[in-house]
């Protein structure tokens, strides 16, 4: 019971660990306010606590597949979320100012629904297993473990970018939202294949070269979405929310290079 | 902004487009496979399935406990709460053995479908 807690947590917290690691580091690398974060905190934890209490009723929710909307739904909310983001952190790069409202809100949403998905599981382990004879200490040691390892890789990331420059850091910090976020699309898509939404398949099977249960198979699952036997639907998926998103960022970049170009040029003509 | 909304628009179109295209299969006829979790047991543990076909399956659970039926080479996840039952659409697999496993009791909780 212990080593599956330990497990189990750090499956379900890792991902959204890196994700608050990233965003954070990013604010703090950007100059922009971090007091949204306790609400997003708030936030997550009432998520997980409603919807892991109303799983059952969820679950049944058209026709059975429920779980997988549900799912899938806050998957590519994050996605869109994550794309409003990094459009806004290029522009404070460009243009240092306080953030607005609809930014931190944002912010605020997309950890409180990152941690709700994953939260949302441990919510329902727990309550489940603590009465349990072989519940009980271990259950709770081992879970406190799991947070603990979690959140370490969280400090240990978050320190990590802060420890580049701040236009490095703004760098590294959108292409790994860029791969979560499309590790995101691959997840959702994921779950519409499960709910036969989507189409099944087997592109190949990568697992010999790289096991998607081991621990490396693990963290890059969360950064990237690693997935050792994707569908087709979900590898088209992965690469146009990719290529979207990169697309997108790199347009804005452009226009905020075009814009400090004429200025750069008067300067150097004074 | 406007070029934001575009592509916004064109990626969610072609996705619902994918979605309602295999939506439209959803409805037909395919065979059903019982699975139910006992004392945190998979019965039956060696589920045989037909290959090249998609089947319904559905997992009781019969423990007061949640359980997630879980398969890395089937890419498949879904919890179940104690005495409910769950349905997961599987394959078309091709001709092999799938190990799944439930997250919750994986040192009991294990099985295998085998598609021929």
């Amino acid at each position: 019971m212990l080593l599956t807690s330990v497990i189990i947590i750090i499956r379900e917290v890792l991902e959204a660990a890196f994700l608050i690691s990233i965003l954070l580091s990013l604010c703090v690398q950007l100059n922009l306010t971090r007091h949204w974060f306790k609400w997003s905190l708030a936030g997550g934890v009432a998520g997980s606590i409603a919807l892991g209490s109303q799983f059952g009723w969820v679950s049944n929710l058209f026709g059975g597949i429920g779980q997988e909307l549900v799912d899938a739904g806050l998957q590519v909310f994050i996605y869109l979320c994550l794309l409003y983001i990094c459009f806004k952190f290029i522009d404070h790069y460009f243009k240092p100012s306080a953030s607005n409202a609809t930014f931190r809100a944002i912010l605020t949403a997309v950890i409180a629904c990152a941690m709700t998905r994953e939260g949302s599981e441990i919510y329902i382990y727990l309550l489940a297993f603590q009465d349990l004879p072989e519940g009980g200490i271990s259950l709770y040691s081992g879970s406190i473990i799991g947070f603990g390892i979690g959140l370490s890789c969280c400090a240990l990331f978050y320190y990590w970018i802060l420890s580049f420059s701040v236009s490095r850091s703004l760098l590294l910090g959108c292409v790994l939202l860029t791969t979560m976020a499309s590790g995101m699309m691959l997840q959702a898509a994921k779950m519409l294949i499960q709910a036969d939404l989507l189409p099944d398949g087997q592109l190949w099977d990568s697992n010999g070269l790289l096991a998607e249960e081991s621990l490396a198979g693990q963290l890059l699952y969360a950064l990237v979405g690693y997935e050792a036997t994707p569908a087709p639907a979900q590898l088209m998926i992965y690469m146009a929310s990719g290529l979207t998103m990169a697309g997108v960022m790199i347009a804005r970049y452009q226009y905020w290079r075009h814009r400090q170009l004429p200025k750069e040029a008067n300067q150097y003509g004074n | 902004m406007t070029k934001l909304r575009t592509v916004f628009s064109k990626q969610g179109l072609v996705v619902f487009t994918l979605a309602l295209l295999s939506g439209a299969n959803t409805y037909a006829d395919k065979p059903e496979f019982e699975l139910a979790i006992e004392q945190h047991l998979f019965e039956p543990s060696v589920l045989v399935i037909p290959a090249n076909t998609k089947v319904k399956l559905w997992v009781s659970n019969k423990d007061s406990t949640p359980e997630e039926f879980e398969s890395y080479e089937l890419n498949r996840e879904k919890v179940v709460l104690g005495g409910q039952r769950a349905l997961i659409f599987i394959g078309p697999l091709a001709p092999g053995e799938y190990p799944f496993f439930g997250e919750f009791n994986p040192k009991t909780a294990q099985g295998k479908i085998i598609a021929k």
